[in-house]
């Protein structure tokens, strides 16, 4: 299995980003895009699929933290002995 | 005694005060012998301005008092006591200073006298006169006198011979020492100022080379690239680093089956190369990509790949030994991650651009964020203050 090449590569991104659209604009509703889903699957290796998969999720998280704001994680706790 | 004030004032003199304009008229008087002087000596007189132009109505003065101005305003030898006379005037204390300044001008008027006309008798009488007047100074106020210009116009048709030598005299003397006076401070100011701009320039150079040195220590010290690799390109042919020597390299380390951050990184790199290459007077630069994936990424399958972007770019791989050195060399982190069913997998590696210069010496790097113009004119900066390394 070879990696893509240019045009591949090219037809992965826009069914990606097809994709990405349409989650976009029903609020992540996955079964509303259903057909964008499949058609990027078809276009993107396995693994790229779970890379941009997990980078959505990377996207969301920090567009989460930069309008909700967050809370710093507390400390390590201290030993009571 | 308010009335001749004013009038002097407006001709930039505060000196006039009754017994000043008596004690002037008393000695062109006295010069003179003349008794009708004083009588033609309040006429009515045209002044005109700096700028050549009349003041709005005739004002009466007295034309000693004029000629008495001009030659004390010409004078640089008691600028300073003027300046005294100014402050004690300002400050109130008419007295003491004032009598100073009387004493300093009638001194210095005299002496224009002397420096001017030889032929006039009168002159040696005026200095021993001078301090006539000094007597009369507990009264007077005096101030900073100023020069004045072509009384030649402004005094009455009726004037004693005496009258029109001083004017002659004093011409001359004045305007042009004040000229003079001006144009040597102007020089030395400009001398001095431009002294001082030449230091601090040369100053500023010392500094930014000696920061350029320092950091170019530095990085000898961090020493990175400085071992050798031995790859094969795309094209089958082995190379080493020495045969990338005496040439800029832009280096990237990644994999064919990366996803999205390769091809963005390695366009990036082709349109640097290509608004460098632009620039006829800059070397030419040498983009170079390093597999972290030697397993998969052999030469055939580097060849695919790097003919989508720059033309001058070179893929590089080997052995997975050479490439960990050559990865070593520049720090690079690379880690594959977990293969799927089909046996594909991502490497997780540095992302940055190398700059190397032609001494083979890692100058810089580049991250995500900066984009192809930032790149390509840090490298055009890198280029310019390039010094060769002595052997």
């Amino acid at each position: 299995m070879s990696a893509p090449n240019s045009n591949q590569r090219k037809a992965c991104w826009g069914a990606r980003d097809e994709l990405w659209k349409c989650l976009d604009d029903n609020q992540d509703n996955a079964s509303s895009c259903e057909q964008f889903q499949k058609e990027y699957e078809a276009s993107c290796p396995a693994q790229w699929v779970k890379h941009f998969t997990k980078r959505r999720d990377f996207l969301k998280y920090k567009e989460k933290m930069q309008t909700e704001g967050f809370e710093p994680a507390d400390g390590p706790k201290e030993s009571q002995s | 005694m308010g009335y001749y004030k004013i009038t002097c004032m407006l001709y930039e003199s505060m000196t006039t005060c009754k017994e000043l304009c008596h004690c002037s008229l008393k000695r062109l008087h006295l010069n003179q012998g003349q008794d009708n002087y004083r009588a033609k000596s309040y006429g009515v007189i045209r002044l005109n301005d700096h700028q050549g132009q009349q003041p709005p109505e005739p004002l009466p003065v007295h034309p000693a008092i004029i000629q008495k101005a001009r030659f004390a305003g010409g004078s640089m030898l008691c600028l300073k006591r003027r300046m005294l006379g100014l402050v004690g005037f300002i400050g109130g204390d008419l007295h003491a200073m004032s009598g100073r300044l009387l004493r300093c001008t009638l001194r210095s008027s005299a002496v224009q006298q002397t420096s001017g006309s030889t032929h006039h008798p009168q002159r040696v009488w005026l200095s021993s006169q001078a301090p006539l007047c000094g007597h009369h100074t507990p009264k007077h106020r005096t101030g900073l006198y100023g020069p004045f210009t072509h009384p030649k116009q402004t005094l009455g048709s009726s004037r004693g011979p005496l009258f029109t030598q001083r004017v002659a005299l004093s011409q001359g003397p004045n305007t042009s020492t004040a000229k003079i006076r001006l144009r040597t401070r102007l020089v030395v100011t400009l001398l001095f100022g431009g002294g001082l701009l030449g230091t601090w320039w040369y100053v500023r150079n010392e500094k930014q080379q000696n920061h350029r040195l320092q950091r170019i220590e530095q990085l000898k010290k961090v020493a990175l690239g400085q071992g050798d690799f031995s790859l094969l390109d795309h094209r089958g042919h082995r190379r080493t680093k020495r045969d990338f020597l005496g040439s800029w390299v832009i280096l990237y380390f990644g994999f064919t089956h990366c996803p999205d951050i390769c091809p963005d990184e390695l366009d990036k790199i082709s349109a640097v190369v290509s608004a460098l290459d632009k620039d006829q007077s800059l070397p030419v630069v040498q983009p170079l990509f390093v597999t972290v994936d030697p397993e998969r990424d052999n030469v055939a399958a580097l060849e695919r790949y790097v003919k989508d972007f720059h033309p001058r770019l070179i893929g590089l791989t080997g052995t997975p030994e050479e490439v960990k050195v050559a990865g070593k060399d520049y720090r690079v982190y690379a880690s594959p991650g977990p293969k799927d069913e089909d046996g594909d997998y991502i490497v997780d590696h540095t992302i940055l651009i190398y700059l190397v210069n032609p001494d083979g010496l890692f100058l810089d790097y580049y991250n995500r964020m900066k984009d192809d113009v930032q790149i390509a004119e840090s490298i055009r900066n890198h280029m310019k203050s390039y010094v060769k390394l002595p052997e």
